[in-house]
């Protein structure tokens, strides 16, 4: 069993193909989940019980069930009801891909809404105390001290999280989608090989995946310049005295900036 | 449908959801072992090691799990076949594909395991080793009678997380057809006219089993953590108070 670079080459239309399929799902699920978790997010903090209980259902649920179950459900099951109608629901649950999307878009927001509630949570009552002190609006308060302190402190959470989430999209051949790990194995059944086009898909993942997880690091150290020195802290076993302080620190820098 | 044949679908699919659990607990009892073991390995700082484990990292941090399995379960009778010949072992060696499912799980999840670990041992404060020298302990009872057991309390958040995902990424396996609940809840599905009803019996099952040892896991912590008088600090922090 040898990596053979001719049917790699020959093979690499198919792949792109798929490939392009996966870079489709991990481009707009991501979209669906961020507009789904905030709202859900808020709701599952929210002092009324009826907001607040659905919400916990909809991540334990969503969130505990393989996203395979989910595809299922949303092809197989809704396809099933809504399929066959005319109008907008049959054309979305008799769409392959759509069904894809939204069943990832269910599992993925089900992560992000935890991750938006944790980074929520984490921003220190004062600062909030502080800017209603001010006089400042309560929309105002939320959504230029609040949620920007959020997105600081759960960047590296929803990094990982997307970056599982892409991942995970490899199974969704088992709705006839045909995305990059799909097109491999459709290569393989006409070639008998499996070695090379699964090896040459797990190359694209892993270029793939690290283009992503590369992007999504500029973008922290865009966000908590000060924070960088402390990664380098992180791995290494040595010692180190605190030089740059922890966490809290970013909190000044977010109220200068709200304030700006 | 008459109601028998759905019950005896429901049998059908519990006796899957005995393979799902055989594969996740076998799965992950090797994760654990790669996972300390790649995490003991690391703290030599042997360079050859180091350089080991960030390839290693990097390849199945960086590959989604299913492809692993895929490549595991169609290329791995041939290498392994072709690996024994040059030992002059002329054996035909069939990889089923629970075995690939539970190499795939344990090689990506142990890559994780392996940094969870490898961060708690970090996180044991060197006084400790230093301390266990002072009195003379020897490193092994060093190792497994003072700094394990703070190991075991500061990783153990993170293996119960990835308890649940190894659970989760069994419904994988299903792919290189193995028949666990998944796959047969596909079946049972397509047979009766069902989806609903087998999907969410499936979905359940995941649900209900990671809660029920989620609680066995609270109860571990709570256990590592009785050395550590601090309990309702904890939950002050999850109510999001600040202490």
């Amino acid at each position: 069993m040898n990596f053979d670079p001719v049917l790699a080459w020959h093979s690499l239309p198919a792949l792109c193909h798929g490939l392009l399929v996966t870079i489709g799902l991990a481009a707009l699920v991501p979209v669906l989940g961020l507009v789904i978790s905030v709202p859900m997010a808020l709701a599952r903090l929210s002092r009324w019980k009826a907001l607040a209980w659905p919400a916990a259902a909809y991540v334990i649920f969503f969130r505990g069930t393989p996203a395979m179950i989910l595809l299922f459900f949303v092809y197989f099951g809704l396809g099933q009801i809504f399929g066959a109608h005319d109008g907008l629901l049959g054309a979305l649950f008799s769409n392959a891909f759509l069904c894809a999307v939204i069943g990832f878009a269910l599992n993925h927001s089900s992560y992000v809404t935890e991750i938006v509630r944790g980074g929520l949570q984490s921003v220190p009552r004062g600062i909030v105390e502080a800017a209603s002190a001010l006089g400042i609006e309560r929309r105002d308060v939320f959504l230029r001290v609040r949620l920007p302190l959020a997105v600081r402190f759960g960047l590296k959470a929803y990094q990982n999280e997307v970056i599982l989430f892409t991942k995970a999209t490899a199974v969704v051949s088992v709705i006839t989608v045909i995305d990059l790990t799909g097109a491999a194995n459709q290569v393989f059944y006409d070639t008998y090989d499996p070695f090379t086009p699964l090896l040459t898909a797990a190359a694209f993942y892993w270029v793939l995946v690290n283009l992503l997880r590369l992007g999504l690091a500029r973008l922290d150290t865009w966000l908590n310049p000060h924070l960088v020195v402390d990664e380098r802290r992180d791995s290494t076993d040595e010692f180190r005295p605190r030089a740059v302080p922890e966490r809290h620190s970013v909190t000044a820098h977010g109220i200068a900036e709200a304030a700006e | 449908m008459p109601s028998s044949s759905l019950l005896g679908y429901c049998e059908y699919l519990l006796a899957g959801a005995a393979i799902t659990v055989e594969l996740a607990v076998s799965g992950y009892l090797l994760v654990l072992i790669v996972g300390a073991g790649w995490a003991l390995m690391r703290r030599l700082n042997n360079p050859v090691v180091s350089a080991a484990w960030r390839v290693y990292a990097s390849i199945f941090m960086g590959v989604p799990a299913v492809l692993v399995m895929f490549l595991f379960y169609y290329a791995g009778s041939p290498t392994l076949s072709s690996l024994l010949a040059l030992f002059r072992w002329q054996v035909r060696v069939n990889v089923t594909p629970f075995g690939a499912g539970l190499a795939a799980l344990t090689v990506v999840q142990g890559a994780y395991a392996a940094e969870v670990i490898s961060s708690a041992i970090r996180n044991v404060s060197r006084g400790q080793f230093e301390a266990s020298r002072a009195l003379g302990i020897r490193p092994y009872q060093t190792w497994w009678y003072v700094i394990m057991p703070q190991v075991a309390r500061l990783a153990l958040p993170g293996l119960t997380n990835i308890w649940v995902s190894v659970l989760k990424d069994t419904a994988l396996v299903a792919l290189a057809g193995l028949n666990e609940i998944v796959m047969r809840s596909r079946t049972a599905s397509g047979a009766t006219n069902e989806p609903f009803l087998f999907f969410m019996l499936a979905a359940l099952f995941f649900i209900v089993f990671s809660a029920a040892t989620l609680r066995g896991s609270a109860e571990v912590e709570r256990r590592l953590n009785r050395g550590l008088a601090r309990p309702d600090n904890d939950r002050r922090l999850l109510a999001g108070e600040r202490t």
